[in-house]
């Protein structure tokens, strides 16, 4: 089953085999490219008439190429490598400042050493966190995607780097990135010679065959002798490998970078292989495929940026003029519709090949009887194992401090209180102010509101790696309404929310009727929904909304002030300064979704559900219902914490939320949740929440040295710090509190002993 | 006796393969009836379609003589019909009480659980099948494999159900819980609670159940009460029996006479 038996078993009759041979679906993706490139053509003949149009198609496909050929190994081995854009990034970054006059000034032989060594290094981690401490891909390979920017702008400090001198000495090396004698540039061929080879390892080598059978049944593939926890550390390596070769390409081309570079190339290439035949449940897809997805994805990409040409007419002291325009889409609009692209590429799979989708809508249009839906095994007696291996037997019958240690939630509130010492270590004469206290409460806010709504999701063994972006959509949503439309605040806090809780239900209706892993749902609604915010703001900032709006982020007394009932002294006057609005409304969140979890029957069902799905559907739990209404909470809770941003700032940026959905989960994860489901306390997450921001705002704290000078982090450096948080959390609960493996080296070393 | 459940005719098929063919099957009160078979003998389809988690594609299923059309196992389960899964189907990270309500935690004022009588009734049920697990507050994945198996049965048996359906109980039990577990069995029949046990081993059947009944290929081939017969002729039946030959336990106790 290595080849891509999609096309023709869904319409119903039986494949044939030469035409699987000749690559039905791949000749499928040559036509409607050929159709979309008409469609460019059309629309923009001046830039896709021309042959540059092609040759720079060609060229930007060759560096996404180059690394879906590597990604496709990790897809086929049912995983996934979000990191591959940070890679190319940071690659092109250590490239650069060993390199440029201005930095370090080696040879570029050197740089190009130091690159290649930092790119396998990532995919060394990479693959040690998925294969060896049996962090989920997605998680892993998503922090190192922070922390890879995060590295990215704190080697460059987010400036440009330039060296176009010193590279026309270079020739050997920058030459690849140029047009060569033959009238291409050499970066295709390149990429043609990585597509060779990729495409005879994965089809024709015995290292493409234990990819294939890892992918499909690991557990059959490890009894099979094969050494499957290698085939999947080679595969990350290999996909970094091709990010760095990307990475090495781009440095060629421009000789310089900016701090921009890779940003979203994850989303392009694993668009792109799996639009090229991949599936998301591993085992199925193939080089060639992956590679004219590359293209395609890249056709897309390139008939999206390029604007078409208007011609508007404007009015002139009363004399029409018609001028020449381009509409546009703004920045950053360009990945809701690669977003889109990739869930609708993840759908063809479950959707129309093995929920016979695509032969029922055969049918209907033959008029014949629709073949059944298939089996979907609702009550299959072989199945999933009770989970879990012992890891709360060491609660019961603890007293004292081993009690307090077995809670779930200790992690987060030992850390809280040490976080906070540190702090009152550190600025003895700032930290203990109320001024400092009330900042930790309102920045506390955020993170928390978003770890709420997590915390029903990871209990459901689901998660959701939107809500920074749906914060980010729902506070452009209000931003939009108020600022360009003129709109009631109370409407635009209404659109907000139900904008942002749309989402949710998206994610939703994607995770539990179409059955993707909610890490694919919602990393596609992560991408959607920030585009569409920066589509909606047009990649502005938007500021100075009125006043009974702003009040949603300001404390008690300028609320009662505003009302005119402002309290003038005593207790009054300092219980109003100290409390604000969205403290409350937090804790009131807070409160409720904390008794629905711990106390009510739909808290139950959550962690039943979580702790194992097909138990509680044998049990008559709706358990759809169940992860769907979690979905949608948590995309409320980010709403929420939207439109309470552009309050509390008074103004709206695109870039609002960004990382939350790692603070969250680190927050949720921290306070006793885990990223395999069934665990996890909003008091618990509370806790978290409120680590995470005491580490951030220790991290941006300003230190006062010993003589006298004062010294800051660099902001940069913090996606670093949070992503190594994350890591932490999520390795030290699997190791600690699920495996209690540390707890059996301890017992073992003491027993040999 | 009029029998609890009685199966006539049953068809199923999965796509070609014609999975069970007319295979009859009737279960008495108070009963344990071995089910055995080869694999792909069809004895967990008969099974699935007897609760309802498969569509059958003919025959009847009639519970105290009504015929049912069961679309769900919770339908089943409305009357009286238990499954006890071979992974046993509960959820680790929650414990033993909460397993043993899984998705019927009583509750109080309509929304909240009420936990002190879960606990008390988790605890009663626990004592009804005299199984010792230590606590009704110790979460199920730090339990033994045999201890979780007996979450499970309290589980079934809180439903106060009138037949159990044990699928391949003892796969995973050591020699010490397999006892257990047949004692727990010998309890419920004195309970009067009838019992389907899905099992390779025959060991087992014979030493609690009260008949046995063979399928092969989809087919019933014969079944024999546990007194009269041997696990020697059991097994030829499993091997080398045939439909056409297919004798029931009363037939085949009137010609042994």
């Amino acid at each position: 089953m290595t080849s891509v038996a999609s096309a023709t078993p869904a319409a119903g009759r039986p494949a044939s085999l030469p035409l699987q041979l000749a690559g039905g679906w791949e000749v499928g993706i040559l036509v409607f490219m050929a159709a979309l490139y008409g469609v460019g053509v059309f629309i923009n003949p001046g830039f896709f008439g021309s042959t540059d149009a092609i040759s720079s198609v060609l060229r930007d496909t060759a560096r996404y190429g180059v690394m879906a050929v590597g990604m496709t190994f990790v897809i086929v081995n049912k995983e996934l490598d979000l990191s591959v854009g940070s890679i190319l990034g940071l690659v092109a970054t250590v490239f650069s400042i060993l390199y440029a006059p201005s930095h370090l000034d080696l040879g570029a032989g050197w740089a190009t050493f130091g690159a290649v060594l930092t790119g396998l290094t990532i995919g060394l981690i990479n693959g040690v966190l998925v294969t060896r401490l049996k962090v989920p891909a997605f998680i892993a390979t998503l922090t190192m995607l922070f922390i890879g920017r995060g590295f990215v702008l704190g080697l460059t400090g987010g400036k440009t780097v330039a060296y176009e001198r010193k590279a026309a000495a270079d020739g050997w090396f920058f030459g690849w990135g140029e047009t060569n004698a033959f009238g291409f540039n050499s970066q295709i061929l390149i990429f043609a010679v990585v597509a060779l080879l990729g495409a005879l390892a994965l089809a024709k080598t015995r290292m493409g065959f234990e990819t294939y059978a890892v992918g499909d049944n690991e557990q059959a593939a490890s009894y099979a002798g094969i050494p499957t926890r290698w085939v999947r550390m080679r595969a990350y390596l290999l996909s970094a490998l091709g990010a760095t070769l990307a990475g090495l390409m781009i440095v060629a081309q421009d000789k310089g970078i900016t701090s921009q570079y890779g940003g979203g190339a994850e989303l392009v290439v694993i668009a792109a292989v799996i639009v090229g035949g991949a599936s998301i449940a591993g085992g199925r897809g193939r080089v060639v495929g992956a590679c004219l997805g590359a293209a395609l994805v890249v056709l897309i990409d390139k008939v999206l940026r390029e604007g078409i040409p208007i011609t508007r007419e404007i009015d002139v002291g009363g004399i029409k003029m018609e001028v020449q325009a381009y509409a546009q889409l703004p920045p950053g609009a360009v990945p809701a519709f690669l977003g889109l692209i990739l869930l609708g590429a993840v759908l063809i799979e479950p959707w129309a090949i093995k929920g016979g989708g695509a032969a029922r809508v055969w049918a209907l249009l033959r008029r014949r009887a629709a073949p059944p839906a298939a089996d979907r095994g609702e009550a299959a007696i072989v199945g999933a194992q009770t989970r879990g291996a012992g890891s709360d037997a060491r609660g019961v019958g603890a007293t004292g401090l081993r009690a307090f240690l077995a809670r779930r939630d200790a992690a987060a509130i030992l850390l809280t209180v040490g976080l906070w010492l540190v702090g009152l270590w550190l600025r003895p004469d700032f930290w203990g102010s109320l001024d400092n206290s009330f900042n930790l409460l309102l920045a506390f806010t955020e993170i928390a509101l978003v770890s709420v709504g997590l915390t029903f999701v990871l209990a459901n063994a689901d998660v959701d790696l939107s809500v920074g972006s749906v914060l980010a959509l729902s506070g452009a949503i209000a931003a939009f309404l108020m600022k360009e439309l003129g709109a009631d605040p109370a409407v635009a806090v209404l659109c907000a929310l139900a904008g942002g809780t749309l989402c949710g239900v998206v994610n939703g209706l994607l995770t539990v009727r179409f059955g993707l892993p909610a890490f694919v749902a919602t990393l596609g609604t992560f991408y959607i929904a920030r585009g569409l915010g920066a589509w909606l703001v047009a990649g502005r900032q938007l500021s100075g909304f009125s006043e009974s709006f702003n009040l949603m982020g300001r404390n008690l007394f300028e609320v009662l002030a505003w009302a005119g009932a402002a309290p003038s002294s005593g207790l009054m006057l300092a219980v109003a300064k100290a409390v604000s609005v969205q403290t409350i409304f937090l804790g009131v969140v807070a409160l409720v979704a904390g008794v629905v979890l711990a106390r009510t029957v739909w808290g139950q069902m959550i962690y039943a559900v979580g702790g194992n799905e097909r138990a509680a559907r044998y049990a008559g739990i709706d358990t759809r219902a169940v992860r769907f209404w979690s979905l949608v909470f948590s995309a409320l809770c980010a709403s929420a914490a939207g439109v309470i941003y552009v309050a509390y700032y008074r103004s709206f940026n695109p870039s609002a939320g960004q990382l939350r959905e790692l603070d969250g989960i680190a927050a949720v994860i921290i306070g006793g949740g885990s990223i395999f489901g069934g665990f996890g306390s909003v008091l618990g997450s509370l806790a978290g929440a409120a680590a995470i921001t005491l580490i951030r705002s220790l991290l941006s704290l300003q230190l006062i040295l010993a003589d006298g000078s004062s010294f800051v982090m660099p902001q940069h450096w913090m996606n670093v710090f949070i992503g190594l948080v994350l890591i932490g959390a999520v390795v030290g609960d699997i190791w600690i509190r699920q495996e209690n493996i540390l707890a059996r080296l301890v017992r073992r070393r003491s027993g040999v002993s | 006796m009029a029998p609890v459940i009685e199966m006539r005719g049953i068809q199923k098929h999965f796509g070609a393969v014609h999975a069970l063919r007319d295979v009859n099957f009737t279960l008495g009160p108070g009963e344990i009836l071995g089910l055995v078979g080869d694999n792909s003998a069809g004895k967990s389809t008969l099974m699935k379609v007897m609760t309802g988690a498969y569509a059958r594609d003919g025959g009847d299923v009639l519970v105290d003589g009504a015929p049912t059309q069961f679309r769900s196992p919770q339908e089943s389960r409305d009357r009286g019909i238990e499954m006890i899964y071979q992974d046993f189907a509960l959820c680790g990270n929650m414990d033993v009480g909460q397993n043993i309500f899984l998705g019927r935690w009583p509750r109080r004022f309509g929304l909240f659980v009420d936990r002190p009588r879960m606990y008390a009734e988790a605890n009663a049920v626990l004592k009804r099948l005299k199984v010792d697990v230590n606590s009704v507050f110790q979460k199920v994945e730090s339990l033994s494999g045999g201890r979780q198996q007996s979450v499970a049965i309290a589980r079934a048996i809180s439903f106060n159900p009138r037949v159990v359906i044990f699928d391949e109980p003892t796969a995973n039990l050591s020699v010490m819980a397999t006892e257990r577990l047949l004692e727990t069995m010998a309890e419920l029949k004195r309970q009067g609670v009838a019992q389907v046990i899905i099992s390779h081993r025959l060991t087992d059947i014979f030493e609690v159940g009260d008949r046995v009944m063979v399928l092969k290929r989809g087919e019933n081939v014969g079944d024999r009460y546990v007194k009269h017969t041997t696990e020697r002729e059991v097994l030829e039946l499993i091997v080398s029996g045939a439909p056409e030959t297919a004798l029931t336990a009363d037939e085949a106790l009137a010609k042994a006479a």
